[in-house]
């Protein structure tokens, strides 16, 4: 039970490590300027050079605080964008890279149906992600103590905790280009290329008339800027983000069910 | 019940033809040789029993298993081994990891066992393996959990002759403990030497299924003689014997040149393909003056080329209306580990 989850975890180790040493520096330089930039701009003078609509789009006058600054500086882009988007790849890499390399053939000797391979396979994609939150939700707490400038750690600890499903989100659809794509570059490029496009399609559409566009995009159920500065948890969409979850998972199964693996 | 029965097994890629009407069962406790040469539709029929594709049309049985019901098929893998020609393995690991991952899927009995003959360096990453180490990894892998029946897509390319002359052993004892082989390959030397029948695949079709010593015996022994006169190839032709050839250094009349064997007197080299029992053939042949006679088994690449060489379509007419593929008894003895008997008279 469970032995393709494991090795595909302990195989993904190497690199959640990498990630986590290097988003862990990326907060620690945030967290280094934060108190000049806090202290000495006045963030209502630099914003009023700005489209009114633009600063209440992105959340920009909660620059003058820490949990703003974090959100905005860490979160908001480096986060979603940046984590989003490897979880995504590295989800269509899994059976795309499998059948590509003729590992598969290997796998599927072995008496184990496709779906608990996929299954299993997906969970191991979780791992690095743990492992990365873990980490940086240490390094900010306590860098932020550090500083002077300490966060509540109960809104900290939701902005992780609700990124999971978010990043769940993303592996499933990476895993559904995985089976779905016909090579295993495609597939690498369409999920990546999908975290990229809803994010660019819902930053763009906000305050339109397509705003319900945006409504498509895993990052509207998840926001760091409103949990960090308003204490305020989406549980709801963090449900949908779940379901959705659960949903790409059942379309990647039957497909990999169907499919001829060549 | 046969290991493996195949009914009418096609399967298309999109309009390109894999495999077509595949029919044919592979007994229990046989070494089944399946031949053909490169892109001949081999591994399409070993991915589509092992499951990895659907069929297009028709079925087969796999361990009694339906390969069209994907749980069946997944119960019945427990006994089956599948061995690539180009294994597929996890690169960024020890070999020992990779065992023992394979190990937890499918079962581990005789890893162990395995590894003393099959000796890849398993503290090693996979990645820095050597073509053959990855093979045997891929025997060890293929065998660990004690099969009942085996795939092998060419399983000797990538060994050395060492490796493969233990692989072929390695089979023939395994067979004795009663596994099942499904034996893919496009090597006839190997083929003959642990295989008990052979079906020939060409351009996707069936066009030869016979017992291995049937098709030696049908397609007869190679006969070179050497004998101390002018001979006629009418001299010489006796019932079974075709492709009468003379040649050598007495084919014309007076020639002093003179082979090893010549000692100035004329001397004419005779070589025929004879198909029948070995007296008849020595008994005439000892009514001439015998210089040199050396009788070896008809390279099977001539056989094999046989098969190639025809009309395909024409030929799975012939196996499908059981015109040929009923295997005959053998009615030569002695000729299994002998295949080159030398009378120096």
């Amino acid at each position: 039970m469970f032995e393709t989850a494991r090795f595909e975890s302990e195989r993904r180790l190497p690199a959640a490590a990498v990630i986590s040493v290097a988003l862990s520096a990326f907060a620690a330089m945030v967290l280094l300027i934060a108190p000049g930039i806090i202290d000495e701009i006045d963030v209502d003078e630099l914003l009023a050079g700005y489209p009114p609509a633009l600063v209440e789009a992105m959340g920009l006058e909660h620059l003058g605080t820490i949990e703003g600054f974090l959100a905005l500086e860490l979160y908001q882009f480096v986060w979603i964008l940046g984590l989003g988007a490897y979880v995504a790849y590295s989800g269509a890499s899994t059976i795309a890279g499998d059948v590509a390399d003729g590992r598969m053939d290997t796998l599927l000797a072995a008496p184990v149906s496709r779906r608990r391979l996929l299954l299993e396979k997906y969970l191991a994609l979780l791992t690095p992600v743990v492992v990365v939150n873990v980490v940086v939700f240490a390094v900010v707490a306590a860098g932020t103590a550090v500083i002077g400038e300490p966060v509540a750690l109960a809104d900290l600890a939701a902005v992780h905790a609700l990124s999971l499903p978010y990043f769940m989100v993303c592996g499933a659809a990476g895993m559904v280009a995985s089976v779905a794509a016909p090579r295993q570059l495609i597939a690498e490029g369409v999920a990546a290329g999908a975290v990229v496009g809803t994010f660019l399609l819902q930053s763009l559409t906000i305050g339109t008339s397509a705003e319900w566009v945006g409504d498509l995009a895993p990052m509207r159920y998840y926001d760091p800027l409103t949990v960090l500065t308003a204490s305020e948890y989406d549980l709801a969409g963090a449900g949908i983000l779940l379901a959705a979850t659960g949903a790409l998972l059942l379309v990647a199964v039957r497909v990999f069910e169907e499919r001829d693996v060549r | 019940m046969p290991a493996i029965e195949t009914d009418d097994l096609t399967k298309y890629y999109g309009d390109v033809r894999g495999v077509e009407d595949l029919s044919f069962s592979v007994r229990e406790g046989e070494v089944f040789g399946f031949l053909g040469p490169n892109g001949a539709g081999k591994t399409t029929a070993i991915r589509t029993l092992m499951g990895f594709q659907s069929p297009t049309e028709g079925t087969a049985t796999v361990l009694g298993a339906d390969i069209r019901d994907a749980e069946a098929l997944r119960a019945a893998r427990a006994r089956v081994g599948f061995l690539p020609s180009e294994p597929g393995l996890d690169e960024s690991v020890t070999g020992r990891r990779l065992i023992r991952y394979h190990g937890a899927l499918r079962g581990d009995v005789r890893s162990e066992e395995l590894l003393e003959v099959f000796d890849p360096p398993l503290d090693r990453k996979v990645r820095e393996y050597s073509r053959g180490n990855k093979q045997m990894l891929a025997i060890v892998i293929a065998f660990m959990h004690d099969p009942d029946l085996v795939f092998m897509d060419e399983p000797t390319s990538g060994l050395d002759p060492l490796k493969q002359e233990e692989l072929l052993e390695f089979i023939r004892a395994e067979q004795r403990r009663g596994k099942t082989f499904f034996f893919s390959s496009h090597i006839l030397s190997e083929v003959r030497k642990v295989c008990d029948r052979v079906g020939i695949i060409r351009d996707g079709h069936l066009v030869e299924l016979e017992d291995v010593e049937s098709l030696l015996d049908r397609s007869g022994k190679l006969v070179r003689v050497r004998v101390g006169a002018d001979v006629d190839t009418e001299d010489l032709a006796i019932d079974g014997a075709h492709d009468v050839a003379v040649s050598g250094d007495g084919a014309s009349e007076s020639d002093d040149a003179g082979g090893p064997a010549g000692d100035g007197q004329d001397a004419t080299t005779v070589s025929f393909t004879y198909t029948g029992a070995y007296e008849p053939l020595l008994r005439h042949l000892l009514e001439f003056d015998l210089l040199d006679l050396t009788i070896e088994e008809a390279p099977l690449e001539d056989i094999f080329m046989r098969f190639y060489g025809e009309d395909p379509a024409e030929r799975v007419g012939r196996v499908e209306n059981g015109e040929v593929g009923a295997a005959s008894e053998s009615g030569d003895p002695g000729d299994e580990d002998q295949r080159t008997e030398r009378a120096d008279v």
